[in-house]
């Protein structure tokens, strides 16, 4: 079997102490056949005038990024971890961390308030975070960006500043039965509160939301429809750019669910035309406690503000308040400042490997994944089947016959030190509709190797032929 | 595959199935099929036909019982493999009895859990899930309590069993993957809801 590889990328790391720079190699991708490959996986290529023989491979990103990541070197209950379970949340590299630890050791201070050096730093480093947000996924304008404690936080403002102020009884929000019950959960908080009502979009026989199903739904009673980008179960892409100039033709906005594609490929909000965006700084390398929303200008400036507190007014009377201008009239209280910086310095180091280079890699990845998962016995890996049409994220849900997923993922832990994910992973919908109770999950990310997927599947097979002895 | 376990002798030699060729469960070193020391306390070893004579033994002593064989077991896949025994010898429940208001909230897996009060005041339970780790766990909780008293039942702690929390020993917390700890609290709780 071949796979196809992708050429070597050249990044450089911003941060001094990682300023490594690895030449872009001059071929174009090269099939190499698995059985040359060894332990190193390889982009075979014209060689580099560094290297004196011609016949050593460059590493992969994911060899070459993995000693930025402190965390994946350990071991867990006996054997090396294996982390895979990204989808859930990313680790951090050093610069990131290093990012968090200069700033209390540095410049720590409240933001926008003060008037001292500190407080100066503070806000210019805060507000250069949001630049960069904007930057990162191409926003018209850094007000456009507002940060949260997370993606569900941001999709609970969009519900309860726009969604209680904008619908009626009888409005209509669609959503598909795959998303993530932070997409859900809000909207059916306030179409309580409203009157209005959530209609679902099922899945075809890919296991993908029914984009013809989709199209019907829509009609001038919908006002918003909600869908996620990259699904976290069935690892599908929707085509959002098509949904939104869709959604728009009925009059309806859209809000994209982006925490599983922003952190793994390149998300442009202009060219997606989209109205709100919502992702976390954990799954793309940033801290926790920070994720942000993106939405257009002029739909934020019509919203009512949702968390009420300092930094979100203008003027504060003892009967009434003013307030603030977007993005500050949405980030009321002393924000995560450390973390939005972190975030920040997050994007850089993305933005230093490319996030083209990052996605090409995890689909040749998440496609060796996919394939040897199949070589697993009685196993179903829900969402379509990768080809040149339909690229997956580079995770794969699924379920091994009479083999309970967690009993699956407690032992893949405690004897192989492999993470993964089992149970709903917050869509118990989805589940309801595949018909099962759990599943377990493996996702990937550009600090995982071959060497992590050949190890996981081994451990997996491992697994499975321990519980099928004590049938 | 089922195995017996001898019943008259105080430690016995326990012979586990020998697994596939490829069984290796780490990646430094083969796990080879191994002949465990059962190490028991003085009451008799564990088997299935003990479980319906339990209210003469007393909680106390199941539980220091289960406390120590499993505390024998150092190797936490062997700790695996006696839950996947004992979950063998798990009569499932029926499915009406599987329905939402049985279910023990908090877990992960699917467990169901049925208690009543005999005419004896004892109290009886059955139990049973859809994983067979949970099912471990739960055939060792209906081997300790039912037929017990129901006072006997809420003196228990949870600490007296951490070491047989499978591959989760340091999750003290409550949480949705501490099965155990859940179908424990439920047992008592139901308990506590009867009398």
């Amino acid at each position: 079997m071949e796979v196809l590889l992708p050429k070597l990328p050249s990044f450089k790391f911003p941060t001094p102490s990682y300023c490594r720079s690895i030449t872009t190699k001059t071929s174009s991708c090269v099939r190499v056949g698995f059985r040359r490959l060894s332990s190193l996986p390889v982009c075979a290529s014209t060689v580099n005038e560094a290297l004196a023989d011609p016949t050593v491979d460059s590493p992969s990103l994911g060899h070459s990024t993995r000693p930025h990541f402190p965390i994946l070197h350990q071991e867990v209950n006996g054997s090396k971890l294996v982390y895979i379970d990204n989808a859930a949340t990313s680790q951090k590299p050093t610069a990131v961390i290093k990012a968090l630890q200069n700033y209390y050791e540095g410049y720590n201070s409240n933001v926008h308030r003060g008037i001292h050096f500190l407080s100066a730093k503070a806000t210019d480093e805060y507000e250069s975070a949001r630049r960069k947000v904007e930057a990162f996924i191409n926003a018209s304008d850094s007000r456009e960006i507002v940060f949260t404690r997370n993606a569900t936080e941001a999709i609970n403002l969009v519900a309860y500043s726009w969604g209680l102020s904008n619908l009626k009884p009888g409005d209509e929000i669609i959503l598909t039965v795959a998303e993530h019950h932070s997409a859900i959960v809000p909207w059916q908080l306030v179409a309580q509160k409203v009157g209005a009502v959530l209609k679902f979009v099922n899945l075809n026989d890919e296991e993908v939301p029914n984009i013809d199903q989709l199209k019907e739904l829509l009609s001038r009673k919908t006002k918003i429809v909600v869908v996620h980008h990259v699904s976290n179960v069935l690892a599908s892409v929707l085509p959002i750019k098509d949904i939104a100039h869709w959604a728009h033709d009925v009059g309806a906005k859209i809000l994209v669910d982006a925490c599983q594609s922003v952190p793994h490929m390149t998300v442009d909000v202009q060219d997606l035309d989209v109205d709100f965006l919502v992702a976390s700084s954990h799954k793309m390398c940033g801290p926790t406690g920070i994720g942000f929303l993106y939405g257009k200008l002029d739909l934020l400036s019509s919203m009512p503000p949702f968390l009420g507190g300092g930094e979100m007014i203008s003027d504060v009377y003892l009967d009434h308040s003013t307030y603030a201008e977007p993005p500050s009239r949405f980030e009321a209280g002393t924000p995560a400042i450390g973390e939005a910086i972190g975030l920040g310095a997050a994007i850089d180091y993305l933005s230093g490997i490319g996030m083209e280079a990052i996605h090409e890699y995890e689909v040749e990845l998440g496609t060796y994944l996919y394939e040897r998962l199949l070589s697993v016995p009685n196993i179903h890996i829900y969402g379509p089947a990768p080809s040149k049409e339909v690229k997956r994220a580079s995770l794969c849900s699924f379920n091994v016959e009479n083999l309970h997923p967690t009993d699956l993922a407690t032992f893949l832990d405690q004897q192989h030190g492999v993470a993964i994910r089992s149970g709903h992973h917050c869509a118990q919908p989805l589940h309801r509709y595949l018909g099962v109770n759990a599943s377990a999950r493996a996702s990937l990310y550009f600090y995982n190797t071959k060497e992590d997927v050949d190890n996981f599947i081994h451990a997996l097979h491992d697994t499975v032929s321990f519980f099928n002895s004590f049938k | 595959m089922l195995f017996s376990i001898p019943t008259t002798t105080a430690s016995t030699l326990l012979t586990l199935p020998s697994p596939s060729s490829h069984f290796s469960s780490k990646l430094n070193a083969a796990v080879t099929p191994k002949q465990i020391q059962l190490k028991l306390s003085v009451n008799p070893p564990l088997t299935a036909s003990s479980s319906s004579s339990s209210s003469s033994r007393g909680v106390t002593d199941k539980l220091n019982n289960l406390a120590s064989e499993f505390a024998s077991l150092t190797e936490p896949i062997d700790r695996v493999k006696r839950l996947l025994h004992y979950a063998s010898l798990l009569p499932p429940l029926d499915q009406s009895d599987k329905v939402h208001e049985n279910r023990v909230s908090g877990c992960s897996t699917e467990v169901w859990m049925v208690a009543h009060i005999d005419e004896g005041r004892k109290m009886r339970f059955k139990a049973d899930s859809d994983s067979e780790i949970s099912k471990g766990f739960c055939w060792c909780l209906v081997w300790m309590f039912d037929g017990a008293e129901p006072e006997e039942v809420l003196t228990v702690e949870r600490d007296d069993l951490v070491g047989m929390n499978v591959g989760l020993n340091n999750v003290k917390a409550r949480s949705r993957i501490n099965t155990w700890h859940n179908v424990f609290f439920a047992m008592q709780k139901a308990t506590q809801d009867l009398i």
